[in-house]
């Protein structure tokens, strides 16, 4: 599964609906489609699916505001490895 | 000299901010100046004989030693941190780095004074735990002494906030600002000055005068609600106006300290509102404790339900919060209370899903949230203020 897809998927199971997918430059927290909780258990979801080990730092809103900007997140880490 | 209180500070002031102005503009030593800048107002802030807060030994020694004191625990802690994770580390060097906060906190509940308080105390201990929270999580690889000194002592903002963030406060640092960029800092500066000024020297003393102050005099009900509205409203208008003094110099220096303050009045709900209310404040809570426990909570699998961590981190969250502003019994309350009401907030929103008071955007479901909110806020305040116990 591409990191986007891995992304998206989560992304609906956790704000509980497809417009993330729709629209990849919503705003997530702005839009109320992720509360505090949902945010944290995202970060946890991806690190375990795409084996990395993020701190809870690493959970920026401003970097994280939009489905894109955490594709281009995780794009990015696991390149990185 | 407490800052941003009397004209002769103002006065002062220009000394640092208006070299700030020139050396941005030609884009010359400006971080120099900004270092210079930081130690001399430091010496004008803290040479005060008529400080309130009795210390044994002069205000700008305290907080020079203070800021030494974090540094070394920040660089032993960075050393230790890239041998690879050690959570004992991490615990020592947090207790090390907040002990004198505690110490400041616990001590008036023996009625006793720590002999080591300064103003701002709490304010630098929050962007120390922040370095080294950012190294334990290796987001934070290197301590550059001079930066990490400004950051910790920068004066716009040292006695009261905003809560600014290292990793922040460093694209700054880096930065090279343009001529338009410098001018556009320098407008925002001076606007954010004057809001300053009407708030905390206009609006603030006006409240304060005419209701705040002959409300406090006024036995019964009637009297401890219009003292309810009239100390919610000075609040803000005085910290606001404060924290608008603070952002707008450090505009000057080319430094954007984050806003504590977006329209608070017009919050939705309890959550709306803390992202509205001391925002700096609220967001280093929940980045640096709900996020954490919540995050090590559902990690290690702590509570069957995911809910349920979440819901200690509020009540702990905002408990600390509440402590942080001291022992006494009011403060405990008022975090317990907006605890209590963010847990509330967000299991209406579970289980009425797509609720109207907290959904719907016609205009009547909007004002009724927002005028619940209002005085939920209100009473949170007012319990705070200590009048009710």
């Amino acid at each position: 599964m591409s990191v986007t897809e891995t992304v998206l998927k989560h992304l609906e199971k956790f704000s509980g609906t497809d417009q993330v997918r729709k629209d990849l430059n919503i705003d997530l927290f702005g839009e109320k489609l992720l509360d505090s909780l949902a945010s944290i258990e995202l970060v946890l979801a991806l690190s375990e699916d795409f084996g990395l080990d993020l701190a809870p730092g690493e959970i920026e809103r401003e970097e994280w505001a939009t489905p894109q900007k955490i594709i281009d997140y995780f794009e990015a880490r696991v390149k990185q490895g | 000299m407490t800052p941003y209180t009397s004209f002769l500070y103002f006065g002062i002031s220009l000394y640092a901010l208006i070299p700030a102005v020139i050396f941005g503009f030609f884009k010359r030593f400006w971080k120099a100046w900004l270092v210079i800048a930081t130690a001399f107002m430091l010496v004008v802030q803290y040479s005060d004989i008529n400080n309130e807060k009795k210390s044994v030994l002069p205000g700008i020694v305290l907080v020079l030693g203070y800021a030494v004191l974090q540094w070394l625990v920040a660089i032993g802690f960075l050393q230790i941190r890239k041998r690879g994770v050690n959570k004992i580390a991490l615990y020592v060097a947090l207790g090390l780095s907040i002990l004198p906060l505690i110490v400041e906190k616990v001590l008036p509940f023996f009625e006793q004074q720590s002999p080591f308080v300064f103003l701002g105390l709490s304010y630098i201990t929050f962007r120390s735990v922040d370095v080294l929270l950012g190294v334990q999580d290796n987001l934070i690889k290197k301590i550059d002494p001079l930066q990490y000194l400004t950051f910790l002592l920068f004066f716009p903002a040292i006695s009261s906030g905003p809560i600014d963030r290292y990793r922040r406060f460093a694209q700054d640092w880096d930065k090279v600002r343009t001529k338009e960029e410098a001018v556009q800092d320098l407008d925002g500066g001076i606007h954010r000055i004057f809001t300053g000024f009407l708030y905390k020297f206009i609006l603030a003393v006006l409240v304060k005068q005419y209701w705040l102050d002959p409300a406090a005099e006024i036995p019964g009900i009637l009297g401890t609600l219009s003292y309810m509205y009239a100390y919610f409203l000075y609040l803000f208008f005085d910290f606001a106006g404060y924290s608008a003094f603070a952002v707008g110099f450090s505009y000057i220096f080319g430094i954007h300290t984050p806003e504590n303050f977006n329209l608070p009045f017009l919050s939705r709900d309890i959550r709306d509102f803390w992202n509205r209310w001391h925002m700096s404040l609220s967001f280093w809570f929940r980045d640096n404790i709900y996020n954490r426990f919540t995050f090590a909570a559902l990690k290690g699998k702590w509570f069957k339900d995911s809910q349920t961590a979440s819901y200690l981190g509020f009540m702990l969250t905002m408990g600390l919060m509440g402590v942080w502003h001291g022992l006494a019994l009011h403060y405990i309350v008022y975090g317990l209370y907006h605890g209590a009401l963010l847990v509330l907030t967000n299991w209406m929103d579970k289980k009425y899903k797509g609720n109207r008071l907290l959904n719907d955007n016609g205009f009547f479901w909007q004002a009724l949230s927002i005028f619940i909110t209002f005085n939920l806020v209100a009473f949170g305040l007012l319990i705070f203020s200590g009048r009710l116990f």
